[in-house]
């Protein structure tokens, strides 16, 4: 009679979510993705900076560049986010998951995979619009770490948007439509943040939401790590990055249960 | 006749159309007629408006984000762009929303021809003796509805914000056909793409062509504000076109000279699309 258990696979978890790994990061230098992702920092770029430029100089002190560099790099984020929903929603649709399901694979090393993917796209995001930023005249004025602090943030942000975008994409049944309808709210959060003119602009009614939703959170702990020339921003305190990593930790703290229901509900 | 369509039943032949007579003999209507291509594409419309009903994303998209998206743009620039021009910056920006929400539908309606596609059922109405152009006309035709409907609600939310026509009632049927036509020229576009693109790519890439339409815009901020060497391509890209026309028929101003820069860019888009776009759909019938 034949030893069926002993020719159970003893499979290396590490090895299978860097196989898992691949097969998310691979494709995405060949179909255009990546390239995609990279051309967007560069588009959000050129489209706010050349329109508002001029609007703006009279609300904003100091180079409107500087002003708007961290928002760049946080709608990049944001769009890694939508795509880490369409990978999980197109993964869930196309049955590859209740396949995983099925074979000897950790129920986290498919997700641990994805979310790899996820922010190697957000750190081309970060790296591309740095670099325009660059071009117009965005400057780290601080010491190196907090340009490693302001870097960190960015890709924290990431991991935890992307967490919660693959999250959605597991529940949704529909990836294209799911895409669009998640680009609209995060652009308007993005418009209705501190992110291209000063809370100070806005009407009265809408001031206290302004600056308390996560986006302008987020914005003013990326600015007070970047500096400016004149030293005019804040300087990096408690007060500055609390609120930004309590509303990070907030959606993990929500998302995670929930991730783990989904997955639980789905077996 | 109700004899011969149960004959025909019993046979497992089952009659296509009511109102033909038995068989697919020489009576029969030809499927090239244009009566049965002006009935045909009407039932097809009215069945991917149906279907467009009763999903909630689609609904979303199309009635309730192009106003938020009206309501997000005015309190961030509607006080800044209003200070710079003189006037409310609500006739370039709802205009802008109407336009925005044509866009958007149509790269849905892009997305959804795609996944049909891959169902089959291009393949299953190409079998059929169904008028070879009712298939595209239809989605053109349901395009054209939605946007109406779409822009008549922007135009709604645009009421309250203090939005108003100074210029009658038929500049205002005229407005909301100004949409309509530059959005079924950009769905004959986003269509043809559709029809040689990879999915991924596509949403992706109509999205960033989209945003630079939306922001090198008259309707977003003035034209002075550009920098001078991007103002010539803000102000001759098709957007800008339907955004002036439509404020010159609210608010006032040229009129003629937007609407033709309107029609002729849509012109243009429909004599390059059509040919590749019908070429296409034919092969993807054909599958």
């Amino acid at each position: 009679m034949t030893d069926w258990t002993g020719m159970r696979p003893n499979p290396s978890p590490i090895r299978q979510w860097w196989v898992l790994s691949v097969r998310v990061i691979a494709p995405s230098l060949r179909n255009g993705e990546l390239l995609i992702a990279m051309s967007l920092s560069a588009v959000f770029t050129v489209s706010l900076y050349l329109p508002l430029k001029n609007l703006m100089a009279a609300f904003v002190h100091g180079s409107y560049a500087q002003y708007l560099i961290p928002v760049i790099a946080l709608l990049a984020v944001y769009f890694s986010a939508m795509s880490a929903a369409l990978r999980s929603s197109t993964d869930t649709v196309s049955g590859i998951n209740r396949r995983f399901g099925s074979m000897p694979i950790a129920p986290m090393t498919p997700v641990a995979a994805r979310m790899s993917g996820n922010l190697y796209r957000c750190a081309t995001a970060l790296a591309t619009a740095i670099l325009c930023g660059y071009l117009i005249g965005f400057r780290f004025y601080r010491s190196a770490e907090y340009t490693i602090g302001f870097c960190l943030l960015v890709m924290l942000i990431g991991f935890t948007l992307c967490f919660v975008g693959d999250l959605i994409g597991m529940v949704s049944k529909n990836p294209e439509a799911m895409t669009f309808i998640l680009v609209l709210p995060a652009v308007i959060l993005v418009m209705v943040s501190v992110g291209l003119q000063p809370a100070d602009q806005f009407p009265g009614w809408l001031q206290p939401f302004v600056r308390n939703q996560p986006t302008s959170q987020f914005l003013y702990a990326l600015r007070a790590c970047a500096g400016d020339a004149g030293h005019s921003t804040a300087a990096v305190t408690t007060l500055n990055i609390a609120p930004a990593l309590a509303w990070l930790a907030g959606m993990l703290v929500v998302a995670g249960p929930l991730y783990a229901l989904a997955i639980w509900r789905r077996r | 006749m109700k004899s011969a369509t149960h004959d025909d039943a019993l046979q497992g032949r089952l009659p296509l159309y009511d109102d033909t007579s038995s068989g697919l003999d020489g009576r029969q209507r030809s499927e090239t007629s244009p009566q049965l291509l002006v009935r045909q594409s009407w039932l097809q419309t009215r069945r991917l408006l149906i279907r467009w009903r009763h999903d909630a994303q689609t609904v979303i998209l199309a009635l309730v984000l192009p106003s938020m998206l009206l309501v997000a743009v005015n309190l961030v620039f509607g006080k800044p762009v209003s200070t710079v021009s003189g006037t409310s910056a609500l006739y370039g920006s709802v205009p802008m929303a109407a336009l925005m929400g044509a866009i958007f539908g149509s790269t849905a309606a892009g997305v959804n021809l795609m996944r049909e596609r891959e169902q089959g059922l291009l393949t299953r109405l190409w079998v059929l003796p169904i008028h070879r152009a009712s298939g595209l006309l239809s989605r053109l035709t349901a395009e054209a509805v939605r946007i109406v409907a779409t822009a008549v609600v922007v135009m709604c939310t645009g009421f309250v914000l203090g939005f108003r026509f100074k210029q009658g009632i038929a500049a205002a049927a005229a407005w909301v056909a100004v949409p309509a036509i530059f959005g079924v020229a950009f769905a004959l576009l986003v269509t043809t793409t559709a029809l040689y693109l990879a999915n991924t790519v596509l949403a992706e890439a109509t999205g960033m062509v989209v945003s630079l339409l939306f922001f090198f815009c008259t309707g977003f901020v003035p034209l002075a504000q550009y920098p001078s060497w991007i103002q010539p391509v803000v102000e001759h890209q098709p957007m800008s076109y339907a955004v002036e026309a439509m404020r010159g028929l609210a608010f006032g101003g040229p009129v003629v000279t937007p609407i033709v820069g309107t029609l002729l860019w849509s012109a243009g888009i429909v004599a390059v699309c059509t040919a590749p776009m019908v070429i296409r759909y034919r092969k993807a019938s054909m599958r």
